[in-house]
């Protein structure tokens, strides 16, 4: 439909009728739209038009946002709030566990190359009555010495990262407690079934790096919920 | 700032209202005036930037909506969102509170307009269209919801600046004063984009049949 056809005077424009409406012309023109209204059909329908139009724009409704908004706004401006050190902190947390972790790593690739070594020199291996004579594997026990370390370096990564969640949990509400520490539970009793195999296989680059796996989640997921709060993601237990 | 007498169309919404806040602490334990929430959250006392958040939250996420559409409202909304949060230390005070939240979020709204025009994403008019037809489509089928639906339609239809004060001034019931601080331009222009907005709006509404008599039923 042309324009023409919805105002067909042209007298005044649509514009202007909807600023007469509004006491927004000069008084004079103001006058004038008002004495050309009373012989004007068409621009009374289309000032009537304009002023049905303004009345049901006010009755239109506020929408309600999404309930995930106040969480999203919170977390993005907590993460604002956050001082530089801090995430530096939480970085260098996960940083000084992971150099340990590398170091066990390098360690137990060494010790495996060792023990591929000593298996295709089996044939000449000595008995087993005098196996038990035969001083203990120096690398075995360095591998197994710095496994303690880098456990304890992890230990004490998230030994920090639990007291910095101690601070933030009270703000939670008890769902969100509830949900973190059931997730706490898995991952704890994930590194106490890897600790187990690899303190029965010890040297086992396998089995520790499994345990590293299990720490690294466990460290992943308290800085999580230490930087995001009570809405951290729920990390699939198995991952 | 003028503030819109509640209407009887919107009795469901406040009555909604009411029993959200009687289950929302935070808004309930909030004090009354803006003045003392602002220095709450100044302050930084528990619940005040949650009590803020939940006292502006239909109005800046029904900004973004109309101007942006449903697709990048609550992006749009959180952005605002986290320059109120971010700007109110440096609050002074020489416009109202709503003004300066406003100004804050079509600010963020028009920006992220204009971000996805520069990464050449397409900036859909119609998004908002989109938006409110999905909220229609959730209400009841109705006279009352279908002309909703075909006014919210075509107000998405409209340039993003004339839809940006035909929703201030008409829907959220802004003065032109309040708008011209908000969209940092001269009452002037307020005016006169608000009358090309209303005619435009008018023509669309007519060339779909929609008449006087319909809308004032609405």
């Amino acid at each position: 439909m042309a324009q023409s056809e919805l105002h067909p005077c042209a007298r005044w424009p649509g514009e202007t009728l909807s600023a007469y409406l509004d006491g927004d012309l000069p008084p004079e023109q103001s006058a004038e739209v008002h004495a050309h209204l009373d012989g004007c059909a068409a621009c009374a329908a289309v000032l009537a038009q304009l002023g049905a139009l303004a009345g049901a724009a006010r009755r239109l409704d506020l929408p309600e946002p999404p309930p995930t908004l106040w969480m999203a706004v919170e977390g993005a401006a907590e993460r604002h709030d956050r001082p530089w050190w801090r995430s530096l902190r939480l970085f260098a947390v996960g940083a000084t566990a992971g150099a340990a972790a590398v170091s066990v790593a390098a360690l137990g690739l060494s010790w495996h190359a060792h023990r591929l070594s000593a298996a295709s020199t089996a044939e000449v291996a000595p008995p087993p009555a005098l196996a038990a004579q035969v001083a203990p594997d120096p690398l075995l026990d360095e591998a197994e010495a710095e496994l303690a370390h880098a456990a304890a370096a992890y230990e004490k990564s998230i030994e920090k990262l639990r007291s910095l969640l101690e601070r933030e949990e009270p703000r939670w509400s008890p769902d969100e407690r509830a949900r973190c520490a059931e997730r706490l539970a898995q991952l704890d009793e994930a590194i106490a079934h890897s600790r187990e195999l690899a303190r029965r296989s010890p040297g086992d680059a396998t089995d520790s790096d499994q345990l590293f796996a299990a720490y690294r989640q466990k460290i992943e997921f308290l800085a999580e919920a230490v930087h995001r709060g009570g809405t951290f993601r729920e990390a699939a237990p198995g991952r | 700032m003028a503030v819109k007498p509640p209407q009887t169309a919107m009795l469901g919404v406040t009555a909604v209202n009411a029993i959200e806040g009687l289950l929302a602490p935070v808004e309930a334990r909030s004090p009354a005036d803006d003045g003392a929430l602002i220095a709450s959250v100044k302050r930084g006392d528990p619940g005040s930037r949650e009590a803020l958040y939940h006292r502006y939250k239909r109005r800046v996420y029904g900004l973004a909506l109309r101007i942006v559409g449903a697709g990048d409202a609550e992006e749009v909304a959180q952005e605002a969102f986290i320059r109120i949060f971010r700007g109110l230390p440096k609050f002074r005070g020489d416009a109202a509170l709503s003004t300066w939240i406003y100004r804050l979020a079509v600010n963020a709204a028009l920006s992220h307009r204009t971000r996805r025009a520069g990464a050449r994403l397409p900036v859909d008019d119609n998004q908002a269209e989109a938006g409110i037809d999905g909220q229609a489509a959730a209400e009841p089928v109705g006279g009352d919801a279908v002309l909703r639906t075909r006014l919210e339609r075509a107000l998405a239809e409209l340039p993003a600046g004339y839809r940006t004060v035909v929703v201030l001034h008409d829907v959220e019931g802004l003065e032109h004063e309040e708008i011209a601080q908000i969209l940092n331009c001269h009452v002037g222009t307020s005016k006169s984009q608000l009358h090309k907005a209303r005619a435009r709006l008018r023509a669309i509404l007519a060339a779909g049949g929609i008449t006087a008599s319909a809308l004032e039923n609405d």
